[in-house]
């Protein structure tokens, strides 16, 4: 049985449409979630405090035992190099980081540079610049996955155009490999389940075991890979209780992600 | 009762038929998924492939409305599926847990199947039911859909014993968990189409 994930829940402030969303996707079979919390560095000077949502809801997933893991993330919406700060100390609240960049010239150095988990591929609106090889090739051996969202395709038609035109222009670059699916849904109706996602995989120019990967084994890929930036050289990891303990081996920097 | 011709199984069905390329097909089990479960009863066979249909004539455009509605001319209608169109391709549907049968041709499922995500709502009885489509299972005959939906159905009950609220409730979905078989022949247990076991 593969582990479903689906790593972009919008954030909204109402805490019975996050419950729903949350056991909308458990019935539909995700074992793990991620409640998105966008920044847009223009709007606000100062970061909001995110609200872990204390969540203990206990919804099972179809098919398993444990209940449904909640992640929290955090993506910041980069239109300058200066809105983005490595290690600051807001962002160790947050279990995954995401960038998504607006300029070439940010997208290069999000592949490269910055340490984050996810680059987002904006769905709104038709991308300003082209995806090189070079860039997506680091990216991909730094092992930070690209993401696309369905949701803004479900809702309007043009958005779905500008969604089908990026998606396939990153599968060109990218061909296939550390793509994620995902919805940014805000409500519940607009989750879709993972043989679903799946399928639109082939509509944006996945194969099919890419596309299954898609939702499976690459996020999971990403949440080891978010867990490893809180790891000290990739060895030790440090509890909330303080003390330090070496990791067993499920949580070492696996040599692919390096 | 074998699904391609409307001809007894114990009858000598000619091999050729049953072997026709062009009658074989996928069956998609959905779930109709509703915030509000009373909207379900609502639903009926030919508003979802009327959604169906236009979903993909939406996503796919001529080309997927054609596909969807190709069809050996010689299909006939089964005794007991319910639908009364034999052309339609909703196969099944039960409105009291919101699982639909729909059959597409194998050669384009995976291209209408990637038009069933975009369903937002469906028209019934006038009103507009905002719901959509959770996939559960690809087969390539309906015995093979009814297996799954049998199990399928057996983990939701199984799901829903910790949530009883009393001993009563509880004795009848343990009672329902032990009727659920599909034994050949006169199919009891999942009285097909009249589903009785779930909810």
């Amino acid at each position: 049985m593969s582990v479903f994930m689906d790593l972009n829940l919008n954030y909204t402030t109402d805490k019975s449409r996050m419950r729903s969303l949350i056991e909308t996707a458990a019935h539909l079979g995700f074992s793990t979630v991620a409640i998105n919390h966008v920044f847009e560095p223009t709007a606000k000077k100062k970061q909001r405090t995110c609200c872990l949502c204390g969540n203990t809801c206990l919804c099972l997933p179809q098919g398993r035992s444990r209940p449904i893991r909640v992640l929290n993330r955090l993506t910041v919406v980069m239109s300058d190099s200066s809105h983005f700060r490595p290690n600051a100390a807001e962002y160790r609240g947050f279990d995954l980081l995401a960038v998504q960049p607006t300029t070439e010239k940010l997208f290069h150095a999000a592949c490269m540079l910055y340490e984050v988990d996810i680059i987002c591929v904006s769905v709104t609106e038709k991308l300003p610049f082209f995806f090189k090889r070079a860039p997506v090739n680091g990216a991909v051996g730094r092992g930070v996955v690209f993401e696309v969202s369905y949701s803004a395709a479900i809702r309007d038609s043009t958005r779905r155009r500008y969604t089908i035109a990026n998606a396939v222009s990153l599968m060109e670059s990218c061909r296939g490999k550390n793509v994620i699916l995902s919805s940014a849904a805000e409500k519940p109706l607009e989750i879709r389940g993972p043989y679903d996602i799946t399928n639109l995989g082939l509509l944006f120019g996945l194969s099919d075991a890419d596309a299954k990967d898609a939702v499976s084994t690459t996020c999971r890929s990403v949440v080891l890979h978010a867990e490893t930036r809180k790891l000290a050289s990739g060895i030790i990891y440090t509890m909330k209780s303080c003390t330090e303990s070496s990791t067993p081996a499920a949580k070492r920097a696996k040599p692919h992600l390096t | 009762m074998c699904p391609s011709c409307a001809v007894c199984l114990n009858c000598a069905c000619p091999k050729l038929f049953l072997t026709a390329p062009f009658l074989v097909g996928r069956y998609l089990l959905c779930e109709v998924i509703v915030p509000d479960r009373r909207h379900l009863l609502l639903l009926d066979d030919r508003a979802v492939a009327a959604s169906v249909r236009e979903a993909v004539a939406r996503v796919h455009g001529d080309y997927g409305a054609a596909l969807c509605s190709s069809r050996f001319s010689g299909y006939r209608s089964i005794n007991w599926a319910p639908t009364v169109l034999s052309l339609s391709s909703v196969k099944y549907l039960n409105a009291h847990t919101g699982i639909v049968f729909l059959r597409f041709p194998k050669r384009c499922y995976k291209l209408l199947w990637s038009a069933l995500p975009f369903i937002t709502s469906i028209e019934a009885r006038g009103q507009s039911i905002a719901c959509f489509l959770n996939c559960l299972h690809v087969g390539g005959t309906i015995r093979t859909c009814q297996k799954f939906l049998i199990r399928y159905n057996t983990q939701q009950l199984h799901r829903m014993l910790p949530k009883c609220k009393n001993e009563e409730e509880k004795q009848q979905v343990k009672k329902s968990i032990l009727k659920c078989t599909l034994t050949k022949g006169n199919r009891k247990g999942l009285d097909f189409p009249s589903d009785d076991d779930e909810d």
